[in-house]
């Protein structure tokens, strides 16, 4: 079934909602880019402590020239929704994300390896379907 | 805090700041609409931290993103 979820076409971004489900059952909202030129999604460190899949923030991480995040680890998160489609056992890489890039989550090209993904400017939409 | 503000109003409240929403209502998309400033700051580890809310709630921030995405930003980046 396709979802259509909107995003502000004046955005430099296709920022997105996405909902991940703490390992206490509450669901926690985030902010994340529609990011084609990521080959795997990645949350932040911060979120992902805060959801209780991670123990410890690596406080010495900073990012090296030409990457835009750095990325020190792997989760598989039960419960994460993206688009309204709830997805099962992602696993995503853990990474430190600079508190002034406004977001906590970058989607990657493995959502688009699942879900048929039809980016609308005209319409400030996207349209999302399981493949 | 308690008093339900619009997203509208949380920008302009707390202007490039990270907020622990909760109480939130969504639109269709899930984008947040609305919901209660349970806690605010420019720094987002004060927002993050402990204690955890027992409940439903979302980190946003108000400001513009500097996510320098894209190769092209990279090479104005980093001149070789």
């Amino acid at each position: 079934m396709p979802n259509v979820t909107l995003f502000d076409t004046r955005a430099r971004y296709i920022f997105l909602p996405i909902f991940i489900t703490t390992k206490s059952g509450k669901k926690i909202e985030l902010d994340a880019i529609l990011d084609s030129g990521a080959p795997n999604t990645e949350l932040s460190d911060q979120a992902l402590e805060r959801a209780g899949f991670l123990d410890t923030i690596k406080k010495d991480v900073q990012l090296k020239p030409g990457l835009q995040t750095q990325k020190y680890g792997k989760v598989s998160l039960p419960q994460i929704e993206i688009c309204s489609h709830p997805v099962n056992n992602l696993e995503v890489y853990v990474s430190h994300f600079e508190k002034s890039w406004g977001v906590d989550a970058l989607i990657g090209l493995d959502f688009f390896k699942r879900f048929r993904v039809t980016v609308d400017y005209k319409a400030g939409h996207l349209i999302t379907a399981p493949l | 805090m308690t008093q339900k503000m619009t997203w509208e109003e949380m920008k302009k409240a707390f202007p490039d700041e990270w907020l622990l929403i909760v109480d939130y209502e969504t639109d269709s998309s899930g984008h947040v609409v609305a919901g209660v400033v349970e806690r605010h700051s420019r720094e987002k580890d004060e927002v993050f931290c402990s204690p955890v809310v027992n409940k439903d709630c979302a980190f946003k921030y108000t400001g513009e993103s500097t996510f320098p995405g894209g190769w092209r930003s990279y090479a104005q980046r980093y001149t070789v």
